[in-house]
């Protein structure tokens, strides 16, 4: 690490807020955070394999927060390294899927353009499997918020396809590790202040305080989103 | 900008004919009120003065701050004590939400991005001084952002009779602009029992194309519930509905069957308030009561500091900044800005605020170019058209800039004309979405 990465590395760490965890990772300006390594589990408790997280079906979890609703899909093709860039300018890699077809993928299941998320009443951001085309703008394969129609792109990293979203969804940073799948850190814009912040309200209502919405988890529980969900809107 | 006695003379004659289409409802004197006083410090940050806190003024207002943080001095001027959408507002009409859903407040964004609000009303804008008057005193300014919407043009159909301006305008308010008329026009629906209630379509180009039509889906869905003997006349100067006129075609035919009219090639010839008769060039037409909705113009504001193309009626802007073409120093936002191909919705106003016109004026005031700057909008609008169970359709349009031209064109159009309970979802969730980012 040469000083003036080492530098902005430091000057990162200074502009966090008390939401960050305490170890934060900024390598060569990277906008990449590292919370509590988290174990994926199923409901009944067993790690979630990667070779059990099917192509059609897409899954909820919550991290880094207890209250932060993430989406976890296999895209059924090998992904590999992309290119991306904030509206602000700053450009990270995302590296990726993984699994044994490189294919799982998760992403913040918040929208980048105004916050929409999933809530157990129903879900305007979902994922259009392929075969299954968005009615409204005709694309598969998208993470499509019906709020908006803001568009992302699952295969490349979250990027921005269509809508008036300028960020790529945050990807949710997956390590499989002897046949258990993690998620250890959130790669993009930082949505995590804002949306505790607007939705004050609504998450204490769900979790009894702001405070325990913010508990750091180390276990996710995975959950098609179509059982989290009362309702899945699809446009 | 007023700089001679000619000039001073001929803003004031403007001010009279806007006093004159507007009649009773207008909120400011012919005499600005010098004496008030500077009403804040000069600044040393550039300082930017946005009058209208609407959709492109509350907007403005925020983005401005969060992207040029203390390098500016941002003040919003708006003379309503309280915020309340016009978009949403048909929905509330038909019953299906509560009005808080529609209100919000002023404070709590200024307070929480710091931008100072002022709740006054502008009664003059010298562009020589670069100085905008209210009945408080006045605030200096180095840009100014005009998001004043829209008013009404009576003067269309009554000429200089003010009298049946006012007339029509208490009795069959047109709440295209919010507040009482649309609590009047609510009243109205709910009361109406049997006979003809008639809806005027305006002439493009107005205030949210699909509104006049989900306005009377939303009328059609009261009038079923209430088991209304009668119908609704929905008069059209266009030869077609347009956008989503699948949508709402289907929505009349299959839900409100016999309840609702609609006919199109019906430009307005006369409208007597009176007696109760719509001339049209599609037939003359009897009312028992009505929403009769005259054509639209640029807000008051705009006129008052000569901004408008008197041949128009709006605002000529730059299509990619949003700069008054009259004024570099101003810029308008919203309604009353004539952006071709530019919808005068809500989300439009939103979008183009966030993505067009801040851009430019960070850029500006940055000494970087405002045309590189700019970020192509998207515009999405749904309507209701059910209301037992809650349905919706929608059109999203995406726009590219044209950099060689340096004008915004049309990307794509979407459009989801099929009915259903999931865009209704959407549609609420459309609105929480952008009050959220304007005030909370």
């Amino acid at each position: 690490m040469r000083r003036r990465d080492f530098l902005k590395g430091c000057a990162y760490l200074s502009a966090c807020s008390l939401l960050l965890p305490s170890f934060i990772f900024a390598y060569n300006g990277r906008p990449l955070k590292r919370y509590t390594r988290a174990l994926l589990v199923w409901g009944d408790g067993r790690p979630v394999k990667p070779r059990e997280i099917k192509p059609d079906e897409e899954y909820i979890f919550f991290y880094p927060f207890r209250a932060t609703p993430c989406i976890l899909v296999n895209t059924h093709q090998r992904l590999g390294e992309v290119r991306l860039h904030l509206e602000d300018g700053t450009e990270y890699i995302w590296n990726g899927g993984i699994g044994p077809g490189k294919s799982i993928v998760a992403f913040v299941a918040i929208c980048t353009h105004q916050l929409s998320y999933p809530t157990r009443q129903r879900t305007l951001i979902s994922y259009h499997p392929p075969g299954k085309r968005s009615s409204l703008i005709g694309r598969d394969k998208v993470i499509q918020c019906c709020a908006h129609m803001s568009a992302f792109d699952p295969t490349k990293g979250g990027k921005v396809l269509e809508g008036p979203a300028k960020d790529p969804l945050p990807a949710v940073i997956l390590a499989e590790d002897k046949g258990k799948v993690y998620a250890e850190a959130v790669l993009g814009k930082d949505l995590f202040e804002e949306f505790f912040d607007v939705y004050r309200k609504d998450l204490r209502k769900e979790y009894g305080s702001s405070r325990k919405a913010k508990e750091r988890v180390d276990r996710c529980v995975v959950n098609p989103i179509r059982k989290y969900a009362r309702e899945v809107i699809k446009c | 900008m007023i700089t001679t006695r000619r000039e001073l003379i001929r803003a004031g004659a403007g001010s009279l004919i806007v006093a004159s289409v507007l009649g009773p409802s207008i909120s400011f004197g012919m005499m600005p009120m010098h004496h008030k006083g500077r009403m804040l410090p000069p600044s040393k940050k550039p300082r930017v003065v946005i009058v209208g806190g609407g959709w492109a003024g509350v907007t403005t207002a925020k983005h401005l701050i969060k992207k040029l943080k203390d390098k500016v001095d941002v003040v919003l001027i708006e003379k309503r004590k309280i915020f309340m959408s016009c978009p949403i507002s048909n929905v509330w009409l038909g019953g299906l939400v509560e009005m808080d859903f529609l209100m919000h407040d002023f404070q709590t964004p200024a307070s929480k991005y710091g931008y100072t609000f002022i709740n006054a009303t502008v009664t003059e804008i010298n562009r020589h001084k670069r100085r905008v008057y209210t009945n408080h005193g006045y605030v200096d300014y180095d840009y100014l952002v005009l998001a004043p919407g829209i008013r009404y043009n009576y003067e269309a159909w009554f000429g200089k009779d003010r009298e049946m301006a006012r007339i029509c305008a208490t009795h069959f308010p047109s709440a295209f602009i919010p507040g009482a008329e649309h609590v009047a026009l609510k009243r109205k629906i709910e009361n109406f029992e049997e006979g003809t209630f008639v809806l005027i379509v305006p002439p493009p180009p107005h205030r949210c194309p699909p509104a006049p039509y989900e306005r009377a889906a939303m009328i059609a869905h009261v009038f079923k519930k209430n088991g209304v003997k009668g119908k609704l006349i929905i008069l059209d100067p266009k030869k077609e509905i347009k956008p989503k006129g699948k949508g709402f075609k289907s929505a009349y035919d299959q839900l409100y069957k016999g309840l609702v009219e609609y006919v199109p090639n019906a430009k307005i010839k006369e409208v007597d308030p009176i007696k109760k008769v719509i001339k049209t060039t599609a037939g003359d037409f009897r009312f028992d009561d009505g929403n009769l909705n005259p054509p639209h113009q640029a807000g008051d504001l705009v006129w008052l500091a000569g901004l408008v193309n008197p041949k128009t009626g709006w605002c000529d802007v730059d299509p990619l900044t949003l700069q008054s073409k009259k004024d570099p120093r101003i810029f308008v936002a919203g309604d009353s800005a004539s952006v071709k191909g530019f919808p005068k919705s809500g989300d439009m106003a939103h979008n183009h605020s966030q993505n067009m016109l801040v851009n430019a004026l960070v850029a500006i005031i940055s000494g970087k170019d405002p045309y590189s700057a700019v970020r192509a909008p998207t515009n999405t609008c749904y309507s209701m058209v059910n209301g037992n169970p809650k349905e919706a359709i929608v059109i999203n349009v995406l726009y590219d800039i044209d950099r060689k031209k340096k004008a915004p064109k049309k990307k794509k159009v979407n459009v989801e004309n099929k009915r259903s309970k999931s865009l209704a979802t959407a549609t609420f969730e459309w609105a929480r979405a952008l009050y959220r980012d304007m005030f909370s």
